[in-house]
Protein backbone atom coordinates (compact mmCIF):
# COMPACT_ATOMS: atom_id res chain seq x y z
CA UNK A 1 0.00 0.00 0.00
CA UNK A 2 1.30 3.17 -0.99
CA UNK A 3 1.79 5.96 1.63
CA UNK A 4 0.16 8.74 0.31
CA UNK A 5 -3.18 6.61 0.77
CA UNK A 6 -2.52 5.70 4.51
CA UNK A 7 -2.19 9.17 4.72
CA UNK A 8 -5.49 10.16 2.86
CA UNK A 9 -7.00 7.36 5.21
CA UNK A 10 -5.27 8.87 8.45
CA UNK A 11 -6.63 12.55 7.93
CA UNK A 12 -9.79 11.31 6.96
CA UNK A 13 -10.45 9.23 9.53
CA UNK A 14 -9.29 12.43 11.95
CA UNK A 15 -11.86 15.30 10.12
CA UNK A 16 -14.44 12.37 11.14
CA UNK A 17 -13.72 12.33 14.32
CA UNK A 18 -13.18 16.03 15.17
CA UNK A 19 -16.65 16.45 13.47
CA UNK A 20 -18.15 14.05 15.14
CA UNK A 21 -16.28 15.17 18.52
CA UNK A 22 -18.12 18.65 17.74
CA UNK A 23 -21.48 17.30 18.14
CA UNK A 24 -21.44 15.40 20.73
CA UNK A 25 -19.32 18.53 22.92
CA UNK A 26 -21.83 20.75 21.61
CA UNK A 27 -24.92 18.68 23.65
CA UNK A 28 -22.31 18.05 26.34
CA UNK A 29 -21.86 21.73 26.85
CA UNK A 30 -25.85 22.29 26.66
CA UNK A 31 -26.38 23.27 23.45
CA UNK A 32 -28.94 21.30 21.93
CA UNK A 33 -28.14 19.97 18.56
CA UNK A 34 -31.93 19.56 16.90
CA UNK A 35 -32.97 23.35 17.99
CA UNK A 36 -35.99 23.26 20.59
CA UNK A 37 -38.26 23.78 18.46
CA UNK A 38 -38.66 20.88 16.47
CA UNK A 39 -38.77 19.52 20.49
CA UNK A 40 -42.89 20.61 20.31
CA UNK A 41 -43.16 17.36 18.03
CA UNK A 42 -41.28 15.46 20.19
CA UNK A 43 -43.92 16.73 22.85
CA UNK A 44 -46.87 15.81 21.01
CA UNK A 45 -45.85 12.47 20.25
CA UNK A 46 -45.35 11.60 23.84
CA UNK A 47 -48.38 13.21 25.03
CA UNK A 48 -50.37 10.87 22.39
CA UNK A 49 -48.48 7.63 22.82
CA UNK A 50 -49.92 6.23 25.73
CA UNK A 51 -52.41 8.57 27.44
CA UNK A 52 -55.53 7.61 29.25
CA UNK A 53 -56.71 11.10 29.52
CA UNK A 54 -60.24 11.28 27.90
CA UNK A 55 -59.10 14.04 26.38
CA UNK A 56 -56.44 12.31 24.44
CA UNK A 57 -58.95 8.78 24.63
CA UNK A 58 -59.84 8.84 20.14
CA UNK A 59 -55.56 10.17 19.62
CA UNK A 60 -53.82 7.61 21.76
CA UNK A 61 -52.22 4.94 20.29
CA UNK A 62 -52.36 3.08 23.74
CA UNK A 63 -48.62 1.45 23.62
CA UNK A 64 -46.16 2.47 26.28
CA UNK A 65 -43.18 2.48 23.54
CA UNK A 66 -43.35 5.62 21.34
CA UNK A 67 -40.96 4.03 18.59
CA UNK A 68 -43.13 0.86 18.24
CA UNK A 69 -46.04 3.28 18.27
CA UNK A 70 -44.82 5.40 15.68
CA UNK A 71 -43.37 2.08 13.56
CA UNK A 72 -46.78 0.37 13.18
CA UNK A 73 -49.23 2.68 14.15
CA UNK A 74 -48.73 6.28 12.87
CA UNK A 75 -46.57 4.97 10.13
CA UNK A 76 -48.01 1.72 9.59
CA UNK A 77 -48.14 2.20 5.79
CA UNK A 78 -44.37 2.48 5.60
CA UNK A 79 -43.35 0.20 7.53
CA UNK A 80 -45.71 -2.25 5.39
CA UNK A 81 -43.98 -1.07 2.44
CA UNK A 82 -40.32 -1.54 3.88
CA UNK A 83 -41.44 -5.32 4.41
CA UNK A 84 -42.11 -5.49 0.84
CA UNK A 85 -39.10 -4.18 -0.11
CA UNK A 86 -37.49 -7.53 1.62
CA UNK A 87 -39.77 -9.42 0.55
CA UNK A 88 -39.62 -8.56 -2.88
CA UNK A 89 -34.96 -9.31 -2.97
CA UNK A 90 -35.66 -12.29 -1.35
CA UNK A 91 -37.87 -13.26 -3.82
CA UNK A 92 -34.50 -11.98 -5.95
CA UNK A 93 -32.51 -14.36 -4.23
CA UNK A 94 -35.23 -17.14 -4.68
CA UNK A 95 -35.69 -16.65 -8.07
CA UNK A 96 -32.22 -17.07 -9.05
CA UNK A 97 -31.15 -20.14 -7.41
CA UNK A 98 -34.49 -21.73 -7.78
CA UNK A 99 -34.13 -26.15 -7.21
CA UNK A 100 -30.81 -25.88 -5.89
CA UNK A 101 -31.58 -26.83 -2.74
CA UNK A 102 -33.72 -29.70 -3.19
CA UNK A 103 -30.63 -30.75 -6.37
CA UNK A 104 -28.26 -30.42 -3.33
CA UNK A 105 -30.06 -32.80 -0.22
CA UNK A 106 -30.67 -35.40 -3.33
CA UNK A 107 -27.17 -36.09 -3.90
CA UNK A 108 -25.80 -36.81 -0.24
CA UNK A 109 -27.94 -39.41 1.91
CA UNK A 110 -25.63 -39.41 5.00
CA UNK A 111 -24.59 -36.22 7.03
CA UNK A 112 -21.13 -34.96 7.27
CA UNK A 113 -19.07 -32.24 7.55
CA UNK A 114 -19.84 -29.87 10.75
CA UNK A 115 -17.64 -28.66 13.38
CA UNK A 116 -15.97 -30.04 16.42
CA UNK A 117 -18.20 -31.47 19.48
CA UNK A 118 -17.49 -28.55 22.01
CA UNK A 119 -18.55 -26.13 19.28
CA UNK A 120 -21.46 -28.15 18.86
CA UNK A 121 -22.53 -28.54 22.52
CA UNK A 122 -21.83 -24.74 23.25
CA UNK A 123 -24.06 -24.02 19.94
CA UNK A 124 -26.73 -26.28 21.09
CA UNK A 125 -26.90 -24.01 24.03
CA UNK A 126 -26.62 -20.29 22.97
CA UNK A 127 -29.40 -21.12 20.13
CA UNK A 128 -31.76 -21.59 23.06
CA UNK A 129 -30.36 -18.14 24.99
CA UNK A 130 -30.56 -16.32 22.15
CA UNK A 131 -33.96 -17.31 20.47
CA UNK A 132 -35.36 -16.47 23.73
CA UNK A 133 -33.95 -13.00 23.71
CA UNK A 134 -35.06 -12.98 20.75
CA UNK A 135 -38.46 -13.73 21.72
CA UNK A 136 -38.83 -11.43 24.22
CA UNK A 137 -37.65 -8.06 22.60
CA UNK A 138 -40.88 -9.47 20.43
CA UNK A 139 -42.89 -9.53 22.67
CA UNK A 140 -42.51 -6.81 24.62
CA UNK A 141 -41.99 -4.76 21.80
CA UNK A 142 -44.81 -2.59 22.48
CA UNK A 143 -43.24 -2.08 26.36
CA UNK A 144 -39.64 -1.69 26.10
CA UNK A 145 -37.52 -0.87 22.71
CA UNK A 146 -37.57 -3.77 20.49
CA UNK A 147 -39.95 -4.91 18.08
CA UNK A 148 -40.55 -7.03 15.14
CA UNK A 149 -37.45 -6.76 12.99
CA UNK A 150 -34.88 -6.39 16.17
CA UNK A 151 -36.51 -9.34 16.94
CA UNK A 152 -36.57 -11.42 14.00
CA UNK A 153 -33.16 -10.45 13.23
CA UNK A 154 -31.89 -11.87 16.76
CA UNK A 155 -33.65 -14.81 16.34
CA UNK A 156 -32.22 -15.42 12.67
CA UNK A 157 -28.44 -15.43 13.92
CA UNK A 158 -29.88 -18.72 15.32
CA UNK A 159 -30.12 -20.64 12.10
CA UNK A 160 -27.19 -19.24 10.51
CA UNK A 161 -25.39 -20.82 13.83
CA UNK A 162 -26.22 -23.95 13.53
CA UNK A 163 -26.02 -23.59 9.69
CA UNK A 164 -22.35 -23.47 10.03
CA UNK A 165 -21.35 -25.48 13.13
CA UNK A 166 -23.79 -28.76 11.95
CA UNK A 167 -23.28 -28.14 7.85
CA UNK A 168 -25.86 -27.53 5.57
CA UNK A 169 -26.54 -31.00 4.90
CA UNK A 170 -28.08 -31.73 8.98
CA UNK A 171 -29.96 -28.33 8.92
CA UNK A 172 -31.48 -28.66 5.46
CA UNK A 173 -32.99 -32.10 7.28
CA UNK A 174 -34.92 -29.44 9.64
CA UNK A 175 -35.56 -26.51 7.85
CA UNK A 176 -35.59 -26.70 4.41
CA UNK A 177 -35.61 -23.61 2.27
CA UNK A 178 -39.27 -24.22 1.41
CA UNK A 179 -40.30 -24.71 4.79
CA UNK A 180 -38.91 -21.34 5.67
CA UNK A 181 -40.24 -18.90 2.93
CA UNK A 182 -44.07 -20.79 3.89
CA UNK A 183 -43.65 -19.66 7.15
CA UNK A 184 -42.30 -16.51 5.98
CA UNK A 185 -45.79 -16.43 3.99
CA UNK A 186 -47.42 -16.91 6.64
CA UNK A 187 -45.89 -14.11 8.65
CA UNK A 188 -46.87 -11.87 5.90
CA UNK A 189 -50.51 -12.58 5.24
CA UNK A 190 -50.43 -12.12 9.27
CA UNK A 191 -49.24 -8.61 8.67
CA UNK A 192 -51.58 -8.12 6.17
CA UNK A 193 -54.65 -9.20 7.92
CA UNK A 194 -53.37 -7.62 11.11
CA UNK A 195 -53.94 -4.20 8.55
CA UNK A 196 -57.52 -5.03 8.16
CA UNK A 197 -58.49 -6.56 11.59
CA UNK A 198 -59.97 -3.48 13.02
CA UNK A 199 -62.32 -2.83 9.52
CA UNK A 200 -63.39 -6.96 9.50
CA UNK A 201 -64.63 -6.29 12.62
CA UNK A 202 -66.46 -3.04 12.18
CA UNK A 203 -68.02 -4.91 8.83
CA UNK A 204 -69.34 -7.73 10.84
CA UNK A 205 -70.76 -5.07 13.14
CA UNK A 206 -72.09 -3.60 10.25
CA UNK A 207 -70.06 -0.55 10.27
CA UNK A 208 -67.17 0.90 8.94
CA UNK A 209 -63.49 1.63 10.27
CA UNK A 210 -59.91 2.64 8.70
CA UNK A 211 -56.94 0.76 7.27
CA UNK A 212 -54.45 0.12 9.69
CA UNK A 213 -56.50 1.35 12.68
CA UNK A 214 -56.00 0.35 16.27
CA UNK A 215 -57.33 2.48 18.48
CA UNK A 216 -60.90 3.62 18.58
CA UNK A 217 -61.13 6.68 16.52
CA UNK A 218 -63.40 9.92 16.70
CA UNK A 219 -65.61 8.41 13.84
CA UNK A 220 -65.21 4.64 14.32
CA UNK A 221 -65.14 3.41 17.51
CA UNK A 222 -63.92 -0.24 16.78
CA UNK A 223 -60.32 -1.27 18.07
CA UNK A 224 -58.30 -4.08 19.56
CA UNK A 225 -58.38 -4.08 23.50
CA UNK A 226 -55.06 -1.93 24.43
CA UNK A 227 -54.89 -3.63 27.94
CA UNK A 228 -56.69 -6.49 29.23
CA UNK A 229 -56.42 -6.63 33.37
CA UNK A 230 -52.87 -6.17 34.49
CA UNK A 231 -51.42 -6.49 31.14
CA UNK A 232 -50.60 -3.77 28.39
CA UNK A 233 -51.07 -5.60 24.73
CA UNK A 234 -51.08 -2.66 22.35
CA UNK A 235 -53.61 -3.41 19.96
CA UNK A 236 -52.70 -4.79 17.01
CA UNK A 237 -49.06 -3.86 17.57
CA UNK A 238 -48.32 -7.05 19.48
CA UNK A 239 -49.88 -8.77 16.05
CA UNK A 240 -47.69 -6.81 13.68
CA UNK A 241 -44.67 -7.30 15.76
CA UNK A 242 -45.72 -10.97 16.02
CA UNK A 243 -46.14 -12.13 12.63
CA UNK A 244 -42.98 -9.41 11.61
CA UNK A 245 -40.78 -11.63 13.35
CA UNK A 246 -42.13 -14.55 11.36
CA UNK A 247 -41.27 -12.90 8.04
CA UNK A 248 -38.00 -11.67 9.02
CA UNK A 249 -36.35 -14.39 11.18
CA UNK A 250 -37.78 -17.14 8.31
CA UNK A 251 -36.87 -14.55 5.19
CA UNK A 252 -32.98 -14.56 6.77
CA UNK A 253 -33.18 -18.32 7.25
CA UNK A 254 -34.12 -18.98 3.71
CA UNK A 255 -31.45 -16.27 2.96
CA UNK A 256 -28.80 -17.97 4.66
CA UNK A 257 -29.51 -21.42 2.96
CA UNK A 258 -29.36 -20.09 -0.72
CA UNK A 259 -25.77 -18.33 0.40
CA UNK A 260 -24.10 -21.10 1.86
CA UNK A 261 -25.05 -23.44 -1.04
CA UNK A 262 -21.59 -25.34 -2.93
CA UNK A 263 -21.06 -23.82 -5.66
CA UNK A 264 -20.85 -26.16 -7.91
CA UNK A 265 -24.07 -27.34 -7.50
CA UNK A 266 -25.67 -23.64 -7.86
CA UNK A 267 -23.51 -22.81 -11.21
CA UNK A 268 -25.26 -25.73 -12.83
CA UNK A 269 -28.13 -24.24 -11.88
CA UNK A 270 -27.91 -20.75 -12.97
CA UNK A 271 -26.48 -21.99 -15.97
CA UNK A 272 -29.61 -24.34 -17.13
CA UNK A 273 -30.12 -27.35 -19.13
CA UNK A 274 -29.86 -26.29 -22.80
CA UNK B 1 -24.09 12.32 33.45
CA UNK B 2 -20.48 13.20 32.33
CA UNK B 3 -19.86 9.65 32.31
CA UNK B 4 -21.91 9.00 29.42
CA UNK B 5 -19.33 11.77 27.62
CA UNK B 6 -16.32 9.83 28.45
CA UNK B 7 -17.51 6.36 27.90
CA UNK B 8 -18.90 7.59 24.15
CA UNK B 9 -15.39 8.98 23.88
CA UNK B 10 -13.35 5.96 24.66
CA UNK B 11 -15.52 3.89 22.52
CA UNK B 12 -15.86 6.46 19.77
CA UNK B 13 -11.98 6.90 20.11
CA UNK B 14 -11.31 3.09 20.20
CA UNK B 15 -14.00 2.81 17.07
CA UNK B 16 -11.52 5.13 15.02
CA UNK B 17 -8.45 2.59 15.38
CA UNK B 18 -10.79 -0.17 14.63
CA UNK B 19 -11.74 1.08 11.66
CA UNK B 20 -7.93 1.81 10.53
CA UNK B 21 -6.45 -1.73 11.37
CA UNK B 22 -9.51 -2.92 9.36
CA UNK B 23 -9.02 -0.90 6.04
CA UNK B 24 -5.28 -1.53 6.55
CA UNK B 25 -5.28 -5.03 7.08
CA UNK B 26 -4.37 -8.01 4.97
CA UNK B 27 -6.20 -10.80 5.88
CA UNK B 28 -9.54 -10.69 4.67
CA UNK B 29 -10.73 -12.70 7.88
CA UNK B 30 -8.82 -10.32 10.55
CA UNK B 31 -10.71 -7.79 8.94
CA UNK B 32 -13.78 -8.80 8.61
CA UNK B 33 -13.46 -9.50 12.38
CA UNK B 34 -12.51 -5.86 12.74
CA UNK B 35 -15.51 -4.83 11.60
CA UNK B 36 -17.53 -6.93 13.80
CA UNK B 37 -15.24 -5.07 16.67
CA UNK B 38 -16.28 -1.73 15.04
CA UNK B 39 -19.96 -2.29 15.02
CA UNK B 40 -20.13 -3.55 19.03
CA UNK B 41 -18.57 0.21 19.97
CA UNK B 42 -21.10 1.62 17.76
CA UNK B 43 -23.81 -0.16 18.92
CA UNK B 44 -22.72 1.29 22.31
CA UNK B 45 -22.53 4.35 21.09
CA UNK B 46 -26.16 4.02 20.14
CA UNK B 47 -26.76 3.05 23.24
CA UNK B 48 -25.25 5.72 24.97
CA UNK B 49 -27.23 8.33 22.61
CA UNK B 50 -30.53 7.14 24.06
CA UNK B 51 -31.29 5.07 21.05
CA UNK B 52 -31.97 1.60 22.16
CA UNK B 53 -33.89 0.34 18.84
CA UNK B 54 -31.03 0.82 16.96
CA UNK B 55 -29.03 -0.88 19.37
CA UNK B 56 -31.00 -3.49 19.26
CA UNK B 57 -31.04 -3.32 15.52
CA UNK B 58 -27.56 -2.94 15.69
CA UNK B 59 -25.93 -5.74 17.76
CA UNK B 60 -27.78 -8.90 15.38
CA UNK B 61 -27.13 -7.20 11.94
CA UNK B 62 -23.81 -5.60 12.21
CA UNK B 63 -21.80 -8.38 14.78
CA UNK B 64 -23.83 -11.39 13.68
CA UNK B 65 -25.55 -11.77 10.49
CA UNK B 66 -23.51 -8.99 8.37
CA UNK B 67 -20.12 -10.65 9.26
CA UNK B 68 -21.62 -14.31 8.98
CA UNK B 69 -22.01 -12.88 5.13
CA UNK B 70 -18.73 -11.38 4.29
CA UNK B 71 -17.15 -14.68 6.21
CA UNK B 72 -19.24 -17.03 3.74
CA UNK B 73 -17.91 -14.40 0.81
CA UNK B 74 -14.34 -14.63 1.82
CA UNK B 75 -14.59 -18.72 2.12
CA UNK B 76 -16.12 -18.57 -1.69
CA UNK B 77 -13.43 -16.01 -3.21
CA UNK B 78 -9.94 -15.27 -1.80
CA UNK B 79 -8.81 -14.62 1.99
CA UNK B 80 -5.49 -12.54 1.27
CA UNK B 81 -6.07 -9.02 -0.43
CA UNK B 82 -3.72 -8.64 -3.50
CA UNK B 83 -1.47 -5.61 -4.05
Amino acid sequence: MGNTLQVVIIISLTLMVIGLAMVLAMGGFGFTVPPSSVRSLATIFLNTTFNLDTKYRYVSAMSPEAVTAIVWDYRGLDTLFETSVMFIAIVGALAISRGASEKLLKGFSKTRGGMSLIVKTITRIIIVMIASVGLSITLHGHLTPGGGFQGGATIAVAPMLLIITFSIYLFSKMITVSKAVTLRSIGLIGIALSAFIVLIIAILHGDLAYIFQNQPKLYSHYGLPSYAEVMVLGGTLLLFNTFETLAVAFGFTALFILFILPEEVVKDIIKGEE
Amino acid sequence: MMLHYILMALSALLSISVVYLAIVERDLIKAAIFSAVQSALYAFLYYLLMAPDIFLTYIPVGVGLYTALILILIKKTERYEGE
